[in-house]
């Protein structure tokens, strides 16, 4: 495969808060090459935002803190400055939109202008130029009567039509990689599937990578090429879609995949769940050994008491699990091991 | 692999999972947490202590300080703070008989002195008499000189003498001669003397005070002390502490039972206008619209022209009566805003599918909610209130004297502001630190109760 | 837009009705003659007022008159003041109370977005803690207070300089306006600040301020068109209540420096029981202030784009 466009490193992001520090990433690493889809998944409050904010630049300092780690964008590093070449990367190279698209604009700033901003800092572009050409995304992101809905405020807009709005901002300098954090979450239904058709073309014409978060394996399967699976703050399992759909090797993805509803044709996502039992652990303390294990059916003594180490399970595949230590027994049902991957 | 100590035990099964149920710290009633936040903030707690102490200096200090509060003290009258209280035991006063007594005049131009040492019973000044010219006397208590400006004439005469006894108090005054042509303007002819004023006593006024056990004791000349005033005394000569304290009681009860009363009033209506929600709800909120639009100062002050204040009272109902009719909508609304939330919630309709009745669900589900609300606003409408009735006993149209509140010192001390600044900043410090400890309070509270800030920690 | 402001204003003049009739009813409610005491006055001039106010007739067609003559903008002669009419005192006075009111809510206005922009910024640092201190002190300290302090300060600054750096009262030249505008929008100022500050703080962590970091916006720009902009429209929303502050205030302060202006006036009218003057201002003084509620509005509905297309 090709130079990936960004390599993170080993990133630790902690919060100092007063009822002590809070771990939110301890230590993920991951790759994000061009006209690729990285899904994110894993349960809310496992660190999946602060992971990509914290490329952004959005987490807050204090009481944030990136402690260790790297990122760097075409070989130069995104986390100590967001500018390369006197330009800021973000609303460029990388651009991002958020879940809550009706918090997410400014209510007393006209739609357009939102948009039309992002041009004039970063392409130079002169105010109706940039308004103009703002017309011209919003109609690429399929909003109706474009131009008159570039003179609309966010209120005057619905949720679905919102994100479109967000996502014609995200694209207007046709930045290499978008950042979607759980964008279809706070959405209905019907809306969902036409925000991920949007983002899948714009994908196409455009050739950008997409990092996209998600709890909802649904979406991953219908957008992703490689998938990324954290728990309390680390990467748990990487690999293509495939290695995480039909070769899991991890109890917690196959924990997720479990709850994942098995008949697609219902629409109601909720429905008929195998939930994984308990909640994610406390970050102000995570467990010892592996942060699973308190949940873990499978969990064994070394669990309780020493992190796991990385198992090679396939090309692009990997998974950081005790059961695939040569001492331990045979893998329970479901777990594909490494032998097995590469058949 | 990495770490070669593994043994084979390591891979059996974890027995129970018992740290899985270590998942989320220790939680806390809603009120324990609060109270806990509370405790942490530094400000709050100071403020919870001001408060104590104001409430004890108010309720308990006139036991300790038991000192009528109306009692005038004649003999240290807008004294200030550690004022000398040394008083000399002297004769009765006698009249003066200047033409029988030799004088050694000054050899200043008008002649211009004192015929015997000055005291609280009498200044007695004695100048050259030019016939047939007439003098102008002025006293003062800066140096003119510096002030540029006699003021007020105390006599004009045409003798050579005066005695002074007008309202005389120990200290320095300013006595300026003027000489006057005949048409009555002033000549260049002037003399001004600094004159230290002895405060003296008789000795049957001494024993009246209580200072000697009985005439017998008496001795001229005898140092005696007078009654300690440790805030000094107002322009009537009553004491400052003792009315401070008796001050205070009104301002604090009008502070805090106002709030209490409308808060509690605008509860009420706001619940029930919020429970019933439709119609009523409508047109009980356009009422409180309206009284919300009325202007609440100058409806304060209409109030009390018209009901007035009759002898012998104080005015401190109508003042409560008049806040009370017309502040209750703020917090009514804000509790209907709160039930309105609140009734959409999830358990407050499960409480009703499992056949709650409205005053339960209200009771047990509405009220506790809004009550950290409802707490919040009571704080902040202290000092509002304590501020209203300053501001309407300062323009006089509060309480009624002789019934002291700190407004009304407030208004009687800045009249003597530049002489005797001490009557009007005791209750303009207390007024300001009484606001000031409830609206840190109120911070604190508000910040404690937030259940917002509850999930972002 | 349009309907709801129809709405408003017919609100404010009903709320100006009950604010008239209330003085109305109210003052007559007081026992006694409102022109006995007069001595200036001549049989013949009484006989005219009773005929012109109706002051022989039943108390209904006495009310009556009275709104006829407020509709008009008359609101009848004092009693004390030598006859002179409320029209002419009000027109006398109240153009030097709003100056100095204009003055002290600009004054406000600007101190409390500047102060609490800055404070926001340097949250927890010591610009913040020392004008959140001064502020804690501007809203703990009772006006008469401030005032007296700062004529205190300004007596004792003259003496020393030896000559009158400021006048310590009276009214006339701009020198004159300074200090009392100061202190009398000195507690709204420190109330505007507290609330700017936590308005910024509420708007930095919102969402559209961070997607408008992840735009990629210059700190600059989003502070001045995103930041401020939302921040201050709270601000604008509380300007009704402290323009009814400012005017209340200005009783205080136009007391303590002689200033002559309508609020003085109508302290010495409530003190001296003038009931004519009474009324008429506190007429006065209500629809001012209902309007300037209502304007404040208009003006709030202008700038938040929310309330300008909804309503
Ligand atoms: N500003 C912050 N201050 C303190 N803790 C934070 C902050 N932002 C996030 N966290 C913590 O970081 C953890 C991961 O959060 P997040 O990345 O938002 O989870 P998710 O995977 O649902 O996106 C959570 O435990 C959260 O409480
Ligand atoms: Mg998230």
């Amino acid at each position: 495969m090709s130079e990936p466009l960004l390599q993170v490193e080993n990133l630790h992001v902690d919060f100092q808060t007063y009822g002590g520090v809070v771990q939110a990433v301890r230590g993920v690493s991951f790759d994000v090459f061009a006209g690729q889809t990285l899904a994110i998944v894993g349960e809310s409050g496992c660190g999946k935002s602060v992971t990509v904010q914290s490329l952004m630049g959005l987490i807050p300092m204090p009481p944030g803190r990136i402690h260790q780690g790297s990122a760097r964008l075409r070989g130069q590093d995104i986390l100590a400055s967001k500018m390369i070449a006197g330009q800021d990367i973000r609303g460029s190279q990388i651009s991002m939109i958020f879940q809550d698209p009706m918090t997410s604009l400014n209510p007393t700033m006209n739609v357009g202008s939102q948009i039309a901003e992002t041009l004039e800092v970063h392409r130079g572009y002169s105010k109706s130029e940039a308004f103009a050409r703002a017309i011209e995304l919003l109609d690429m992101s399929k909003i109706p009567e474009a131009a008159k809905r570039a003179k609309q405020y966010p209120f005057e807009f619905s949720g679905g039509m919102l994100q479109r709005a967000m996502i014609a901002m995200a694209i207007a300098c046709e930045p290499a990689i978008l950042v979607a954090d759980e964008p279809t979450t706070a959405l209905d239904v019907t809306i969902q599937a036409q925000i991920l058709d949007l983002l899948g073309d714009l994908q196409k014409e455009t050739g950008m990578a997409i990092i996209l978060i998600t709890h909802d394996l649904g979406v991953v399967a219908r957008m992703a090429d490689e998938v990324m699976v954290m728990y309390a703050g680390e990467v748990v399992e990487k690999g293509s879609v495939d290695d995480i759909f039909y070769r899991s090797g991890h109890p917690y993805t196959q924990g997720l995949r479990q709850a994942m509803p098995t008949n697609n044709k219902s629409t109601e996502a909720e429905q008929t769940l195998v939930a994984i039992d308990g909640s994610p652990p406390d970050l102000f303390n995570p467990p010892r050994g592996c942060a699973y294990h308190p949940r873990c059916p499978y969990a064994m003594q070394v669990c309780a008491q020493q992190a796991p180490p990385t198992s090679i399970l396939g090309p692009t595949h990997q998974t950081q699990c005790w059961l695939h230590h040569d001492m331990a027994g045979a893998l329970p049902d479901g777990l594909v091991s490494g032998n097995e991957a590469g058949r | 692999m990495t770490a070669p100590s593994l043994s084979p035990e390591d891979f059996q099964p974890l027995q129970s999972s018992v740290s899985g149920q270590q998942l989320s710290r220790p939680s806390l009633s809603y009120w324990a947490d609060a109270w806990r936040r509370l405790k942490e903030n530094p400000r709050a707690m100071a403020s919870l202590g001001l408060i104590a102490f104001l409430l004890a200096f108010v309720s308990i200090g006139p036991y300790l300080w038991q000192v009528d509060p109306s009692a005038q003290d004649l003999d240290q009258i807008g004294i200030g703070p550690g004022a000398d209280r040394s008083v000399t035991l002297a004769a009765p006063f006698q009249p003066w008989l200047p033409e029988q007594q030799a004088t050694t005049l000054d050899d200043n131009m008008l002649g211009f002195t004192l015929a015997m040492p000055a005291t609280t019973q009498a200044v007695r000044l004695v100048w050259t008499m030019e016939n047939g010219t007439r003098y102008r006397l002025y006293r003062n208590l800066f140096d003119p000189s510096d002030t540029g400006s006699f003021g007020l004439p105390l006599a004009e005469l045409d003798r050579s003498y005066f005695e002074d006894r007008l309202d005389l108090q120990a200290g320095t005054y300013y006595y300026s001669l003027v000489m006057l042509n005949a048409d009555g303007s002033e000549t260049t002819s002037t003399v001004t003397k600094d004159i230290q004023v002895t405060r003296v006593i008789s000795a049957a006024e001494a024993l009246q005070r209580g200072l000697i056990e009985s005439e017998d004791d008496a001795q001229l000349g005898m140092a005696l002390e007078l009654a300690w005033h440790p805030l000094g005394t107002d322009y009537l000569g009553r004491d400052m502490l003792a009315r401070l304290m008796y001050g205070g009681q009104v301002s604090l009860f009008i502070g805090l039972f106002a709030p209490l009363a409308f808060v509690l009033l605008g509860v009420i209506y706001g619940s029930v206008a919020g429970f019933l929600g439709g119609a009523t709800d409508q047109a009980m909120m356009r009422f409180a619209d309206f009284v919300v639009a009325l202007p609440f100062l100058l409806f304060m002050i209409l109030f009390k022209v018209i009901f007035g204040i009759g002898p012998g009272e104080s005015g401190i109902w109508p003042m409560l009566v008049a806040m009370i009719i017309l502040l209750w909508p703020a917090p009514a609304r804000l509790v209907r805003g709160q039930i309105l939330q609140i009734r959409e919630e999830g358990y407050v309709s499960a409480s009703r599918l499992l056949g709650g009745t409205t005053t339960y669900v209200v009771g047990r589900h509405m009220l506790p909610n809004t009550l950290g609300v409802i707490l919040v606003t009571i704080t902040f409408q202290v000092p509002s209130a304590i501020f209203t009735e300053a501001f309407l006993s300062f323009i006089g149209m509060g309480v009624a004297p002789p019934t002291p509140s700190w407004g009304a010192m407030c208004n009687e001390g800045i009249k003597s502001m530049l002489t005797r600044p001490h009557e009007l900043m005791f209750p303009a410090l207390l007024i300001s630190i009484t606001v000031l400890a409830f609206n840190l309070l109120g911070d604190g509270l508000r910040d404690a109760l937030d259940a917002r800030m509850r999930g972002a920690e | 837009m349009l309907k709801y402001f129809a709405k408003r204003i017919v609100l404010g003049l009903v709320t100006i009705w009950f604010i008239a009739s209330a003085t109305f009813f109210g003052m007559h409610a007081v026992p006694g003659d409102p022109l006995a005491g007069d001595k200036a006055m001549t049989a013949q001039i009484r006989a005219n007022l009773e005929a012109k106010y109706g002051l022989d007739q039943p108390l209904g067609t006495q009310y009556l008159i009275y709104l006829g003559n407020i509709v008009q903008g008359d609101f009848g002669i004092s009693y004390t003041q030598e006859n002179r009419r409320v029209n002419d005192i009000i027109r006398e006075h109240f153009p030097i109370s709003a100056t100095l009111g204009i003055l002290a809510i600009v004054f406000a206005g600007l101190g409390g977005v500047l102060w609490g922009a800055l404070t926001a910024l340097y949250r927890n640092r010591w610009p913040d803690v020392v004008i959140m201190f001064l502020v804690i002190l501007g809203i703990s300290v009772p006006s008469f207070v401030v005032a007296a302090i700062s004529q205190w300060s300004l007596v004792g600054a003259n003496l020393a300089a030896g000559t009158t750096i400021l006048p310590i009262g009276g009214w006339g030249t701009v020198w004159h306006m300074l200090v009392p505008a100061l202190v009398l929008g000195l507690s709204t100022m420190a109330y505007l600040t507290r609330l700017m500050r936590s308005s910024m703080l509420e708007v930095v962590s919102t969402d559209y301020i961070r997607t408008a970091k992840a735009k990629g916006l210059p700190a600059t720009q989003i502070f001045s068109r995103h930041q401020l902009r939302n921040a201050i429209l709270p601000v604008v929303t509380v300007l009704g209540p402290a323009i009814a502050g400012i005017t209340t205030g200005g009783f205080v302060v136009e007391i303590v420096f002689a200033i002559p202006g309508l609020g003085r006036y109508f302290v010495q009218a409530i003190q001296q029981l003038d009931y004519t003057v009474i009324m008429g201002t506190t007429v006065f003084y209500g629809a001012f202030l209902v309007f300037m509620v209502i304007l404040v509005d208009l003006v709030y509905g202008l700038i938040d784009p929310r309330v300008r297309v909804e309503k």
